[in-house]
């Protein structure tokens, strides 16, 4: 039974592990089962227990400014399984353009190409329980329904899979910390502590070095935890606020010299009904709609920009879903009866649904975490979010859009109304989904990221950060696939440590 | 007297049937479907098979067009047509993003212009 709860520990404990794993979400746990049966003494703190409790979960309240935007406790989940515990388990890999330097977008560009991340493409799948690596291959195989013919063009018939909890009836999506506590329980070389909330990472007399973490419990009991390597999996939110909150000794918080910690605050856009989209022939094919099986995969038909069309017109991430079935107003009708007739082809039997989208950001160091002078139940200061999305953002995201409706008229599919112009118009059906990303971001250069391409916090010998907080850019495709396979390069990392 | 064949009977009331039927439908559609008075543009108009609904989609398009000047794009439509027919020089403009917007709709320029002149008579 590795399994301890930390309010059992006694108050001035010193624990000394080879490897501390801060947080038990999907990044946290994935290490932990990466490095099961190495030489390394483990121990993963987390700071709720197996279930949601709401003074636990007060600890992540915050302030936010700028674009409307979740309560800051209302965006996660602070209990063994994090995020993962209501994720909608929404799975996709980057393109590989989402790696590369473009020079027309400030700060992209990470330390390595897609490539580098592939070969743990296949065990994160696994963990995720996503089923077999198809994705956009589904589209080249045989469907219940024919897919929309979008002929040549930017966008194509893109495919998520969808993370489905083994044996469980229900479909849910794999919550981390009940899918895999037994195993984690079954690790020799890991201890799993609840309760334990890191509030201070206090560097040695050598500032390069991690010297031990401050431990707390609601329950009032302190101690220590002096390992030889930390790495910080709580979250985008939450490893910024460690980081910029352990400063009393590097005054500006922790890998923190040049004033990157907490910047570059990213999460997907998903303004709700962006468009209407009329399909000439009627129905569509239902996997559009919903999810359904397909050669073993959990999938979800979407719609996405190709690479060349990005790199072409230099646009971001652009995804767009078939919501609901709409019904056309009048002049929805004309418009569909016109321009099929035109066209020549028969509109009388028209469908048209909404289409629902996710937005790429553009890296914005003025979208960031502060700490604010409050305090939260352990002392620890709270944080402030300032979240911002350009009108760029919005245009890029519409001229994903107008391609969109160009090729429907070209390959004679239908036609598309976009349903947003102005401003007011996006931030009236502003959304976002919970994707935590950039704000300790990853760069071979200390001025500018946090981290370096072993995830290893620039200037702190000891100290990285599992997750996607390590994300420079941010693509379209939701964050938990990638941020595993990331985690799973860290962990060979950290094995040729230990050996 | 010769007794008719009652194939060739039968034959004939259907086929006098169906001409009866046609020319009903014919004078029904006469009284039926709506008259326009003559325009300046009625040979740009003749490509759109439904006037009423490319009003609409025309008077959408003019809202955020409110300098379209009926003659001057009716000679503009007219050298950009010319003898083609009208979805080929709808699909070269589709094919080269010569896009426009009427109510919000993505349509080709040359299918809004003609709209356009449907809402203007």
């Amino acid at each position: 039974m590795n399994f301890i709860d930390a309010r059992q520990v006694p108050s001035g404990t010193k624990l000394t592990p080879d490897l501390v794993i801060v947080g038990g979400g999907p990044a946290g746990i994935s290490l932990a089962l990466a490095l099961a049966n190495t030489k390394a003494k483990i121990l993963l703190l987390e700071s709720g227990g197996m279930e949601f409790d709401a003074a636990t979960q007060a600890l992540y309240a915050g302030q936010e400014t700028g674009v409307k935007y979740y309560a800051l406790d209302a965006t996660r989940l602070r209990y063994l399984g994090g995020c993962t515990n209501h994720w909608g388990g929404w799975c996709r890999p980057l393109d590989e353009d989402d790696f590369e330097k473009r020079d027309w977008l400030p700060h992209s560009g990470w330390p390595f190409p897609r490539a580098e991340i592939e070969p743990y493409f296949p065990r994160a799948q696994s963990l995720i329980e996503a089923g077999p690596f198809l994705y956009d291959e589904l589209a080249k195989g045989p469907m219940p329904q024919p897919l929309l013919s979008l002929g040549q063009g930017g966008l194509y018939n893109s495919f998520f899979q969808f993370s489905v909890w083994r044996g469980n009836p229900t479909h849910l999506p794999t919550h981390f910390g009940e899918r895999y506590a037994t195993d984690l329980k079954r690790i020799p070389n890991l201890q799993v502590m609840l309760h334990a909330n890191v509030t201070g990472i206090r560097l040695a007399h050598d500032p390069r070095w991690v010297d031990h973490l401050d431990v707390t419990t609601l329950s009032g009991k302190r101690f220590t935890v002096a390992p030889r390597h930390v790495v910080l999996a709580a979250g985008a939110l939450e490893t910024a606020r460690l980081l910029l909150a352990s400063n009393d000794v590097a005054t500006a918080g922790i890998g923190n010299g040049n004033d990157l910690v907490g910047r570059f605050y990213a999460d997907h856009a998903i303004p709700r009904d962006t468009a209407t989209m009329a399909v000439f022939g009627g129905d569509i094919a239902g996997v559009y709609k919903d999810t359904q099986d397909i050669r073993g995969a959990h999938c979800r038909a979407t719609l996405s920009a190709t690479q060349d069309f990005k790199r072409a017109r230099h646009l971001l991430g652009a995804l767009v879903t078939v919501e609901q079935h709409v019904p056309l107003d009048a002049l929805g009708a004309a418009a569909v009866t016109t321009t099929s007739a035109a066209l020549g082809v028969d509109g009388s039997n028209a469908r048209a649904y909404s289409l629902g989208c996710g937005i790429e950001l553009a890296p914005d160091p003025e979208r960031r975490l502060t700490l604010t002078g409050e305090r939260d139940a352990l002392g620890m200061p709270r944080l402030k979010l300032n979240i911002t999305i350009s009108d760029d953002d919005f245009a890029r995201y519409r001229t994903s859009l107008l391609e969109l409706g160009r090729q429907l008229l070209a390959s004679k599919t239908g036609m598309l109304r976009l349903d947003r112009k102005t401003r007011a118009e996006w931030l009236s059906v502003m959304d976002w989904g919970n994707h935590h990303m950039g704000t300790t971001r990853m760069h071979r250069d200390p001025k500018q990221g946090v981290v370096d391409a072993n995830s290893q916090v620039h200037g702190i010998a000891n100290l990285f950060v599992a997750g996607s907080a390590v994300f420079p850019t941010y693509g379209s495709s939701n964050p938990t696939l990638n941020l595993v396979a990331l985690v799973l390069r860290l962990a060979d990392h950290l094995k040729g440590i230990f050996r | 007297m010769t007794k008719p064949d009652r194939r060739v009977v039968i034959g004939g009331v259907a086929a006098l049937g169906a001409v009866v039927v046609a020319g009903i439908g014919y004078e029904a559609s006469h009284l039926i479907g709506k008259h326009y008075p003559p325009t300046p543009y009625d040979d740009l108009l003749a490509l759109l098979p439904d006037r009423e609904a490319a009003k609409a989609v025309g008077t959408a398009f003019l809202k955020d067009h409110p300098d379209f000047t009926a003659k001057a794009a009716a000679a503009v439509l007219r050298k950009h047509i010319g003898k083609q027919k009208l979805d080929a020089v709808l699909q070269r403009e589709i094919a080269s993003g010569a896009l426009t917007e009427a109510g919000h709709w993505v349509v080709p320029q040359t299918l809004a212009g003609l709209c356009a002149l449907a809402a203007k008579t």
